[in-house]
């Protein structure tokens, strides 16, 4: 068998293993460890499996998973998550909808404060999910909003995917942070006028809240004081310069903790709980994106990406043409493979292609960092579906895959829209760092 | 005697997921710590090196008790149109496959245990030995191995198959 | 033809690819050889710097490239060619690298691999935003982010607080304020656009520089024909360390002279006498660590008076 076609059978085998209910991680061990033997050794592959292993469990990066996570839960079970929804209720709640819109506005808040997607819907499921179920919204809307509205975190500066992105391409990461702003805003804005339509158009989604009075409204408000003072003094630390994005969740936790102490609300039963809670739901997390480090030698050493960089080199078509169809692989490989992985195999094929076209790198950014973003929640291997899965394990896959399905049709109008309108991605580093 | 065996497999989990949870709190000290160190010139030393170490801790501390909860995500689309013994048969390769990845891992980061003795590999600036956190990670790994080959032989011997996802 | 992996962790446009793999390629493939370098960049083959020699030995690629300074435990020896003062200010970073290496005095820090390459960077400088060192003064109580241990002892000489955090987060660290300076090789401003944040930078003081290394896999070098060793061998070592340390030198250069005509940019030079100051809280250390670390030969060898 020719590489090539060992990588395909391989995809073919994780399609199969996974309609058979195998765990995805499982699945993704299971490929990739038999196609680096395969393609390479035997040896190359138990290397690959102990590297992997160790690295991804013990990256200075991720250890925003687990302390996000204990953020979420700590919110969640001192009853901070549950008065930010009284508030948001007491202030929206008659809008059908209202809730989930608040939620995916929450992510966008919380991605200005996470470089990461997986951060982002991790932290935000915790608080936002058992909330929106407690109000009666079907666990479709509420999941695929918070699938959706997760990815944000590398859309929205600060993030890490357009830090990856600057340095595999050499371009200015102050600019791809401000060329993702109105992007995200819009996307942002696509989604909760997503969630509008379908409440709209299915009104059994979300009931509508009662009409509040304004007392109401100020002592909804007052009791989310706790945890909005912890947002922003999170944030503001950030900014501020007092500690970095990773040890901000590490800050978030710890104010979330003393909030619970001083208020009473956290003893250390509790505490305890929440803390289990967490390392199993990081297990989960970080199980995937172990697996899913396996796939990425295992298509590297497959060649698949160079045959179709160099199928779509070859071909004389005009640079939009070759534009959608570099878009279009990114769609395919992002059905299999976790963003990151994905961007930093596919980039040294890519990328030469683009830069050969005229194509602006900037703007070419933007689109692929929003390409990753739908990936995260396309079957069959959607790193934001199954963290949302981790955090409601009774809510079934498939009606949380089909919850995101209006959040990707917006997604890709989004996409679209960047298209048709460069500017939107390149005004604002434009007009702010200047053009060239 | 399967029995006898899950409650060992059970205490072993609950030890990991204690040191796993332990870990985590750890994690929060320490980052706080050296934050508020840093603030007035006297960062923890080696923070990041504990950090990242303890990581490894809670990552695969869990891993057993998340195994046992049914955490692992499986895709459950087509799971309604099938017939009880293909889902029974799914269940047990589940479990099979599993051990055979946990003990795989556990094998591999030995191997890369005894590599890092060689090269004398450590944390850069206050030098906690690689090996340690390998080991770790792999007894780890072998527990949930073990609980994993034990739900193979159960389903196998018979038994019913796992309740539903746990509930938070 | 025969294949070689080559597994690195930069992007194919870094001076890596001019300044090593293509003269290693070109080796590789000249007189009876065949041999082909199949490049995986950009961390394809495993993510992450930290593993890099580890893979080389399992064999996950047969080459591969790395720094010293990410597992310094194990190179502590290697380590001692970045203290500062090691390299003259004429000297030839690899140059000392392979003297040591020829009196036998490194093999012991790369087992199962046979290096193909060891040279070390251009000088590490300031980097800084909103600030300007000039004497060490200046650098008193500052917070700056370096990447290992010796470094963290130098930073500390000069009566700084070291920071430890991972490379991809320097940009929005110093921007933010998080911290005050980097201490790197000027190539990094390029790799990590520091030049977006930072806004002044000072050069001259002795502060060391980083190592590098390119090692195959033992087994494997073992098992090539005579003509594909032979062809390896015309390359191996000095010539291609000697090439490497010029690209990294060139791409430096060019670097500063960018930095240099950027408007709202200070390039603070230090002369001699400048420097001076600063060098003399920092180059004694240089014989502590090697006496720490046994390696008073090493450093005596090095330093060319062996
Ligand atoms: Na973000
Ligand atoms: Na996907």
């Amino acid at each position: 068998m020719t590489d090539m076609s060992i990588g395909l059978t391989g995809l073919a085998v994780l399609l199969v293993l996974l309609t058979l209910r195998i765990p995805v991680a499982f699945a993704m061990f299971a490929v990739g460890f038999t196609g680096i033997a395969l393609l390479r050794s035997f040896d190359a592959a138990t290397g690959l499996l102990a590297s992997e292993s160790f690295t991804l469990a013990s990256s200075s990066e991720l250890i925003v998973v687990p302390l996000f996570i204990l953020m979420g839960n700590v919110a969640t079970s001192t009853g901070m998550s549950r008065r930010l929804y009284d508030a948001a209720y007491a202030l929206i709640g008659q809008i059908r909808g209202g809730l989930a819109s608040a939620t995916v506005i929450g992510c966008g808040g919380f991605a200005a404060l996470s470089g990461s997607s997986v951060a982002s819907a991790l932290t935000m499921g915790k608080v936002s999910l058992g909330e929106m179920e407690r109000f009666g919204y079907d666990s479709r809307l509420s999941a695929g909003s918070v699938a959706a509205g997760g990815t944000l975190g590398i859309l929205i500066p600060p993030s890490t995917g357009f830090v990856i992105y600057a340095i595999l391409a050499q371009e200015s990461i102050g600019r791809l942070f401000l060329a993702g702003v109105l992007p995200g805003l819009l996307l942002l804005s696509m989604f909760v006028l997503t969630i509008t339509l379908l409440c709209w158009a299915l009104p059994a989604l979300a009931p509508a809240g009662p009409r509040t009075s304004a007392a109401q409204k100020l002592r909804a408000l007052g009791g989310a004081a706790p945890i909005m003072t912890v947002i922003v003094l999170t944030i503001g630390g950030i900014y501020g310069g007092l500690f970095s994005p990773v040890e901000a969740a590490a800050v978030g936790a710890g104010l979330v903790i003393l909030f619970g102490i001083l208020s009473r609300t956290l003893t250390l039963a509790i505490l305890w709980q929440a803390s289990r809670d967490s390392v199993v739901t990081t297990a989960t997390v970080m199980l995937i994106l172990i697996s899913a480090h396996m796939m990425n030698p295992f298509l590297a050493l497959s060649h698949i990406p160079q045959a179709i960089g160099a199928f779509l080199g070859g071909m004389d078509l005009p640079p939009m043409a070759v534009l959608g169809l570099i878009l279009l692989c990114y769609l395919v490989l992002g059905c299999f493979l976790e963003g990151f992985a994905m961007l930093v195999l596919s980039m040294p094929i890519f990328f030469p292609v683009i830069v050969s076209l005229g194509i602006d790198p900037i703007w070419f950014g933007v689109l692929v960092v929003l390409t990753l973003e739908m990936g995260l929640i396309s079957p069959p291997v959607g790193v934001n579906v199954f963290i949302v899965k981790s955090i409601a394990p009774k809510v079934p896959l498939g009606q949380i895959f089909i919850g995101v399905i209006p959040f990707w049709i917006a997604m890709l109008l989004t996409l679209g829209l960047l298209i048709a309108f460069p500017s939107i991605s390149l005004f604002l580093p434009d007009t702010m760092i200047g053009t060239g | 005697m399967l029995a006898r065996l899950d409650r060992w497999a059970a205490g072993l989990t609950s030890l990991a997921a204690l040191l796993g949870t332990l870990g985590l709190l750890t994690e929060v000290v320490i980052i706080l710590v050296d934050v508020v160190g840093r603030y007035f010139g006297a960062p923890l030393r080696g923070a990041q090196d504990i950090t990242t170490m303890t990581m490894v801790i809670v990552v695969f501390g869990g891993m057993s008790l998340c195994d046992r909860l049914g955490g692992h995500i499986a895709v459950d689309l087509f799971e309604p149109a099938m017939p009880a013994w293909l889902r029974r048969a799914g269940d047990i390769a589940t479990a099979l496959l599993g051990a055979v990845i946990f003990f795989g891992i556990a094998w591999t980061v030995m191997e890369s245990a005894a590599l890092s003795r060689m090269l004398n590999l450590s944390t850069n600036i206050i030098q906690l030995p690689k090996a340690w956190f390998q080991t770790v990670l792999a007894v780890f790994s072998v527990i949930t191995g073990l609980g994993m080959t034990l739900r193979a032989l159960s389903l196998l011997a018979g038994s019913p198959r796992p309740a539903e996802p746990r509930s938070e | 033809a025969e294949d070689i992996s080559f597994a690195h962790f930069v992007p194919p446009q870094h001076t890596l690819t001019s300044a090593v793999i293509e003269p290693l390629a070109e080796a590789a493939g000249s007189g009876e050889s065949e041999l082909e370098i199949k490049v995986y960049p950009g961390g394809e083959l495993g993510a992450g710097p930290l593993e890099q020699y580890v893979r080389a030995v399992q064999g996950v690629a047969d080459v591969v490239w790395g720094l010293p300074g990410y597992t310094s435990s194990q190179f502590s020896k290697t380590m001692i060619s970045e203290l500062p003062g090691v390299r003259g200010p004429d000297g030839h970073g690899y140059e000392l690298l392979w003297d040591a290496w020829d009196a036998g005095l490194l093999e012991r820090e790369f087992p199962a691999t046979v290096p193909l390459a060891l040279w070390l960077a251009e000088p590490n400088v300031f980097i800084t935003k909103d600030r300007e060192i000039r004497t060490p003064e200046d650098v008193e109580g500052l917070k700056i982010r370096v990447s290992g241990s010796a470094a963290a002892r130098v930073i500390e000489s000069l009566g700084a607080t070291p920071v430890q955090m991972p490379a991809t987060e320097m940009y929005n660290a110093l921007q933010t304020g998080l911290i005050d300076a980097i201490v790197t090789g000027s190539s990094a401003i390029g790799d990590f656009k520091l030049d977006e944040v930072a806004n002044s930078y000072t050069l001259g003081p002795s502060m060391g520089q980083i190592s590098f290394y390119v090692v195959m896999n033992k087994a494997r070098y073992d098992a090539l024909g005579e003509a594909e060793k032979a062809a390896l061998d015309s390359v191996r070592g000095r010539t291609l360390s000697q090439s490497a340390e010029e690209g990294w030198f060139a791409r430096a250069d060019q670097i500063i002279e960018g930095l240099k005509s950027k408007e709202g940019t200070t390039v603070i030079e230090l002369s001699a006498e400048e420097a001076a100051p600063f060098n003399a809280l920092t180059e004694p250390l240089t014989d502590a660590i090697a006496e720490e670390v046994d390696g008073a030969d090493v450093l005596a060898i090095m330093r060319g008076d062996g």
